[in-house]
């Protein structure tokens, strides 16, 4: 039964792309959106289900939710006239019916045509609303090809061949994703067969399968959409926000804090200020921070959503590279501010992909090694000290420091008769461009991944350490602050303006004797600060302000650090200590180098946080 | 998505017109009046502190807190190559919603943006008709202007019509062309 791809299928009652719809519901917008919202909610869930369904098939909780979920997007797709999606979705839900009344045993190469289906209707859901925005609706062809596989799922001869080969969470090599499942001669031996028998014949009968390769899929975007993460898994009552009011809602609670800040703090209040008003005053406070600690925790959602996405990528690139990986995950319940998980999503990927294309070897090497044919990958999330610490870590090779230094040299960013330490070796591998891959892989190789990802942790304000043992693997420990909205700040003073330096990154004040500070060729200041020579930057010089005094003894020096470097930074005075709102000053101003964006201080001024990183990395530049 | 484009100087059409007519704020830079469409001005207020913020260009005057959000703030003088004055008591900052064209790294996108405008003081809101309204005299000599939408008369007076948003989308151009080093 060759199926071409040319010959059209009318079963589905498809309609040609495009084409106007009768029905005036179709192309209501509000429509549309709460169907793409929806069918995402769905198809993220039925991801889950699937990855679930593959380690144990006979979850038939699994398989009723997976169908439930087709046939909720089936039937909304049917009212809004999306046939293409309405089809998939059609020919999916049957071969679900048949597997929940046991006339078809889920296989992988089952799960991989849902998955498939799955991140087609992903697809869909993007190509609608892009095309919603240009204005024009134009509904997504109909995927004859996909259609064609799901049916042939179902097909008798297919089945038969399927039913028997135990699943096993080590991945056969892939089925193929064109071809039907048929297509592929397998022998038709009789049901009665011993189960390690099969295993035997599967395991000589597939790699004779046709080679085509299956593109990897790309991480399902993410799924969550305008909604935050208010609704939890674990059945607690939830209700929807729109993230926006969430956001303003938590911004407009920080301003609070600090008007009602001003108000007690206020100089008039300060003479004589009367019992009842002074308790009053305290009241309205200590509700003001309770107020805020409610809010800020809003925005927290687990950070096991960020975990569950890299199983489908764990599952996926394992199986296109033939190697045998177990995912484990500790902490989902770990709560991190909502904008932190973002943001670590595309990190967290890129470490996962390296530890699987080139930390974890395959089964064969690791049994020759004398290690159990299955690798082990494991997420990890806790809080401590407060901080939120995610651990990535691989039992695979680990790092080859040999080979990063020869790179290294090679690249010019070590000299060739540097002795570096095993650390310093080690934070090699996050410069941009550099890989020790011997060849490119569509999935890395390049180079970009560990760039992005030092990046992503330093944008959060976190830091990243490498460990590694040769042979035993390695581990990512990722340091984040619990929350991005609010920082401790110090309040300087440079002329008539304020920034403000994060305290995270200050190691000590102090105000230098004239005989601490020298030059370097006249450009250069260094201060010696407890036995140290230490570069001196400037704040007024980089900002272009005038300041109160020019000579580095009158002023304040702030030892700060930045990359694990030290420097000091140069102001007039210090004024203060404050908690403080960080309001991002605008896409317009966000690649100033220096500044990490705006807060509004005690008296309502807005004051600007110095990003040290780019004050300190800009002076190198010069 | 209601984004008002500027139509190109040389095409003429009635429905042109009628986009362009509606109220608007009107007020003074110099010698000239300027109007700018009320249904995207959000307040108008009195100069006050504004942050100043480095390596920004010279009309781009700084920051202000508008009610704990933080808004750019540029001086229209300056933009429009005027010599600076001193701010007075008349001076007013209006701040209008934008939507503009954000170049980030690759991918361009549309944003609406908050920002306030330093004027020399703003005088009355006017309902412009169609008839009111005329097109740009071409000077010929490759002026370009892009950002304004026309020219009003009203009581022998004209009124020079500003797109807001064109006004700053040809900003991000000139910061590009900077930053690349292209362009005159």
């Amino acid at each position: 039964m060759a199926i071409e791809s040319e010959k059209k299928e009318t079963s589905g009652g498809a309609s040609p792309a495009g084409s106007a719809s009768l029905n005036p519901l179709a192309a209501d917008p509000e429509l549309l959106n709460d169907f793409i919202l929806e069918s995402r909610e769905h198809l993220t869930s039925i991801e889950l289900q699937l990855l679930t369904l593959d380690q144990d098939p006979d979850n038939a909780e699994a398989i009723h939710a997976i169908f439930r979920g087709f046939h909720t997007i089936k039937g909304m797709a049917g009212f809004l006239d999306q046939d293409a999606v309405r089809d998939v979705a059609h020919e999916v839900e049957t071969v679900l019916d048949l597997a929940r009344n046991g006339q078809l045993t889920i296989t992988p190469a089952v799960i991989d045509r849902i998955l498939e289906s799955k991140d087609y209707l992903t697809r869909c859901m993007g190509e609608l609303e892009s095309s919603m925005q240009t204005g024009t609706l134009v509904s997504p062809a109909p995927n004859v090809v996909l259609l064609a596989a799901i049916r042939s799922l179902s097909a008798p001869e297919a089945e038969a061949a399927a039913a028997g080969a135990p699943p096993e969470a080590a991945p056969l090599p892939e089925t193929p994703a064109v071809l039907p499942v048929d297509a592929v001669p397998l022998p038709r031996e009789p049901v009665v067969f011993a189960t390690e028998g099969l295993v035997e014949l599967a395991r000589e009968v597939s790699p004779q399968a046709a080679e085509v390769s299956v593109e990897p899929s790309t991480p399902p975007e993410s799924t969550e959409g305008p909604r935050a993460g208010a609704a939890r898994p674990t059945g607690a009552r939830s209700i929807k926000v729109d993230t926006t009011k969430l956001d303003y809602l938590v911004d407009m609670v920080g301003e609070m804090v600090i008007a009602q800040s001003l108000v007690r703090h206020d100089p008039d209040l300060a003479i004589g200020v009367k019992p009842r008003l002074g308790r009053n005053l305290s009241q309205l406070a200590r509700i003001t921070d309770e107020v805020q600690r409610t809010a800020m925790s809003m925005r927290m959602i687990p950070v096991g959503q960020l975990f569950q996405k890299t199983a489908r990528l764990v599952r996926d690139l394992s199986r296109k590279a033939s190697k045998q990986v177990d995912l484990e995950l500790f902490g989902e319940d770990t709560e991190l501010d909502r904008n932190i998980v973002e943001d670590l999503a595309d990190p967290l990927m890129h470490m996962v992909r390296n530890s699987v294309d080139h930390g974890i070897e395959t089964p064969d090497e690791r049994t020759r090694n004398g290690k159990s044919p299955t690798a082990r990958v494991t997420l990890k999330a806790g809080h401590q000290a407060g901080q939120i610490v995610i651990q990535v870590s691989d039992d695979g090779r680990g790092l080859n420091q040999t080979k990063i230094l020869r790179k290294a040299i090679e690249k010019g960013l070590v000299s060739a008769d540097a002795q570096p330490s095993e650390n310093e070796i080690f934070n090699l591998i996050f410069h941009p461009g550099f890989s020790t891959a011997d060849q490119i892989t569509d999935v890395s190789g390049r180079g970009v991944g560990m760039d992005v990802v030092r990046k992503s942790v330093l944008k959060l304000r976190g830091r990243i350490d490498v460990m590694s043992r040769p042979g035993e693997g390695t581990t990512f420990l990722l340091k984040l602050p619990l929350t991005l909205a609010i920082i401790d700040g110090l309040v300087v003073g440079v002329g008539g303006q304020r920034y403000i330096v994060p305290i995270f990154a200050v190691r000590e004040m102090l105000k230098p004797p004239e005989e601490s500070i020298s030059t370097l060729q006249g450009r250069q200041e260094m201060a010696m600060v407890r036995g140290s020579l230490l570069p001196l930057v400037r704040l007024h010089q980089r900002f272009g302000v005038k300041p109160r005094f020019e000579n580095p003894w009158d002023s304040l020096l702030i030892v700060s650090e930045s990359g694990g470097r030290h420097f000091c930074l140069m102001v007039d005075e210090l004024i203060g200590k404050q908690e403080v709102v960080i309001k991002s000053l605008g896409e317009t101003m966000a690649n100033i180098a220096g500044v990490a964006g705006g807060a509004i201080l005690g008296d309502g001024r807005v004051g600007l946080i110095l990003d040290l990183e780019g004050l300190f990395g800009a002076r190198n530049s010069e | 998505m209601n984004t008002l484009t500027a139509p190109p100087p040389t095409s003429i059409g009635s429905q042109k017109q009628d986009q362009r007519s509606g109220k608007y704020l009107t007020f003074g830079l110099g010698k000239e009046e300027f109007a700018i469409q009320v249904l995207r001005v959000r307040e108008i207020m009195g100069i006050q502190e504004i942050t100043a913020v480095p390596q920004t260009p010279a009309y781009v005057k700084g920051v202000l807190n508008l009610r704990g959000k933080v808004i750019p703030v540029v001086d229209l003088r300056l933009k429009f190559g005027l010599p600076e004055l001193e701010y007075t008591q008349r001076t007013c900052i209006i701040v209008a919603q934008i939507v503009a064209q954000i170049v980030a790294q690759i991918e361009s996108r549309a944003e609406k943006l908050m920002i306030g405008i330093i004027v020399d003081g703003v005088s009355e809101v006017l309902t412009l008709q169609a008839a009111d309204i005329e097109d740009t005299p071409d000077f010929g000599n490759g002026v370009e202007t892009p950002y304004i939408l026309g020219m009003a008369k009203i009581k022998s007076k004209v009124k020079i019509l500003l797109d807001i948003n064109r006004v700053f989308t040809a900003q991000e151009v000139e910061r590009l062309e900077v930053v690349t080093g292209s362009g005159a």
